[in-house]
């Protein structure tokens, strides 16, 4: 084998050249292996998790066992049904009965056409009147009319112009075109909400006063409206659509 | 133990479980010999006919401007306390029509109320995940403000439903949606009791509804988006009594039956299911026939002696009539002269069973009675 010697700028001596094929190529360590401790906690959790399952099912099966069947239930419900008086229920006879329900609704006579009692004849003196569309120039409502023949209240039945021309008054409010959720009054004089969506719709911004300091988790989410959005102010946080 | 070895008891402990609920099935399968309508029908029960005028509007609760989301009696002197979209809590005299209280709320987000045993408070609760208790008996400012007596609270998530422990003023009982049933002591405001949860065997989704035993009150049933629902006793909260299987759609409310040994329910799959709480029996399912999809079950209530089945939909103003007995609708409310305009959204019973109350999207409240004999003019 021939040997190399010498250095590159000077003289080595007294130290023997060693052979570049003697040693190894460096190779760097792998870490030690630690133990997965959360791993195994976890699975150590699961399973027993699962086993105490198994004892509530094994609990369930034995109490099955012993349970009666469903047509012994049927004939407690049946009975039960049977036995108890209904004051919901038509009289299977046509002799009249006891009208107790109407002492309890009909102590108020029937002074308006607005209001009617459901009388037994022998009870009260008054009888059921079919509401009439009354004229609705009394109510102070702009725009006011009949709704459906029944006689105006307290509230106006008020118009429901499609957006953005709506305004909020006395609490009735346009419809969204993207999402039924407007409320009727923000904040006294706040108009209707933004409705929230990536897309505007054509209802009015709100100047709410109103701050919520946390999002709110919305019941039973649905891909057009709920979403949180704490930034925007006194708009609905959910259309609550339950 | 490694962890390959405790996955290897995972697994065989995944397959025991499986084994035994499919056997638990098996076995409830083999007990469910029939149901109510065909024992019933087998009996020769006539069927319950309501004649065109039998059920009547006979009045109507204006006020609120916004939808109606939660209604609750008293369970005497005939008062409703209602809770609505435009943020505010109303009181009425059921008798009168007139409101004797418009309470206004500091959240306006509001999903439900519940009158007091005793009528001197009312609770409501929502989407700001706390309970709040207001006296009857505080004065409102100008505005209709009333202090809130106590705020519950505790929920990570909405409050879905409450309910007061019938005749204990001091307890009452929330559902949320953070999966949990809560039982509260209204005087210190504290949780008395948590049901479900995090560290404990529960629902699996929100829950939505809570209806509690007239004649056990240590007992309530929960009603959940995971499509099931739970009996709970209220004095071991662990874990659930029982839990009942069968809906495909969130359980959207339960109420007891009114023995008091059986419940019914309603749900985003469109059918009304009665169970019996010993046997934990699935005894009836009361399923409009159509072509259509299934519409929503929003709320649900029964007669006096449990032969009507009250239940609103998600769909217009339906709100079905049930015969529990024969499994047949007998009518319509939606229907009838003067009916809601809008989506029914709540239902309850007065404490005597002689009127039914209905609160509805178009933001009216209605009470229905039977209409015994009269003359039309």
């Amino acid at each position: 084998m021939a040997s190399t010697s010498g250095s590159v700028g000077g003289e080595v001596t007294g130290v023997p050249p060693l052979a570049k094929s003697a040693l190894p190529p460096p190779r760097p360590k792998s870490p030690p292996e630690y133990p997965d401790l959360y791993g195994k906690r976890r699975e150590a959790a699961r399973v027993q998790m699962l086993e105490r399952e198994i004892g509530y099912l094994e609990a369930k099966i034995k109490f099955i066992e012993g349970v009666q069947p469903a047509s012994r239930c049927c004939k407690e419900v049946s009975d039960f049904v049977v036995a108890n008086s209904d004051p919901l229920i038509p009289a299977q006879r046509k002799s009249r009965r006891h009208c107790r329900f109407w002492k309890w609704l009909c102590c108020v006579p029937c002074l308006s056409l607005a209001s009617f009692c459901c009388c037994c004849q022998s009870e009260c003196s008054c009888h059921l009147r079919k509401p009439k569309c009354c004229n609705c120039t009394s109510c102070s409502c702009i725009g006011s009319k009949c709704c459906d023949g029944s006689c105006c209240s307290n509230i106006c039945c008020c118009p429901k112009p499609s957006c953005p021309s709506c305004s909020c008054f006395r609490g009735c409010c346009c419809s969204c075109p993207d999402l039924s959720c407007c409320i009727p009054t923000c904040f006294r004089s706040c108009s209707r909400p933004s409705c929230l969506n990536k897309k505007k719709s054509s209802c009015c911004s709100c100047n709410c006063k109103i701050r919520w300091s946390s999002c709110f988790r919305c019941p039973k989410v649905r891909l057009c409206c709920c979403f949180c959005n704490c930034k925007n102010l006194c708009s609905n946080p959910c259309c609550l659509t339950f | 133990m490694s962890v390959s070895e405790l996955k290897e008891r995972h697994a065989v402990a995944t397959e025991t479980v499986n084994n035994l609920r499919d056997r638990l099935q098996q076995r409830r399968l083999q007990l469910l010999d029939t149901d109510v309508a065909k024992y019933s029908a087998a009996q020769g029960r006539s069927p319950v006919k309501f004649g065109a005028t039998d059920l009547v509007c006979c009045r109507t609760l204006q006020g609120h401007t916004g939808k109606v989301y939660s209604l609750d009696w008293t369970p005497e002197r005939n008062r409703i306390v209602s809770a609505s979209q435009d943020g505010r809590l109303i009181v009425w005299n059921a008798l009168t029509s007139q409101k004797t209280h418009a309470i206004k709320l500091p959240c306006a987000w509001v999903m439900t109320c519940a009158f007091s045993p005793n009528g001197q408070t009312v609770a409501c609760g929502g989407l700001d995940s706390v309970c709040s208790i207001f006296s009857l008996s505080s004065t409102a400012d100008k505005d209709g403000t009333v202090p809130v007596s106590r705020m519950l609270s505790g929920h990570r998530g909405y409050v879905s439903c409450c309910q007061y422990v019938p005749n204990e003023d001091a307890r009452l009982i929330t559902s949320s949606g953070d999966q949990t049933c809560v039982l509260w002591d209204v005087t210190t405001g504290l949780k008395t009791s948590v049901f479900g949860g995090e560290f404990q065997s529960g629902h699996t989704a929100d829950v939505i509804s809570v209806s509690i035993s007239g004649s056990n009150p240590n007992w309530f049933i929960s009603g959940s988006c995971d499509t099931t629902t739970r009996l709970w006793d209220t004095r071991a909260a662990s874990r659930a009594v029982r839990t009942f299987h069968g809906h495909e759609g969130d359980v959207n409310t339960v109420k007891f039956f009114p023995d008091g040994n059986r419940f019914g329910t309603g749900s985003d799959d469109g059918t009304c299911r009665l169970y019996d709480i010993r046997t934990g029996h699935q005894l009836q399912v009361y399923q409009p026939h159509g072509d259509g999809e299934n519409v929503p079950v929003t709320s649900i209530a029964f007669s006096a002696s449990g032969r009507l089945l009250f239940a609103g939909y998600a769909n217009n103003n339906a709100c079905y009539v049930w015969d529990t007995l024969l499994g047949e609708i007998v009518l319509d409310l939606g229907e009838l002269q003067d009916s809601h305009k809008n989506r029914i959204s709540c239902l309850g019973m007065s404490a005597d069973g002689s009127a039914l109350c209905t609160g509805s999207w178009d933001s009216n409240l209605k009470i229905w009675a039977f209409g015994g004999h009269r003359r039309v003019i």
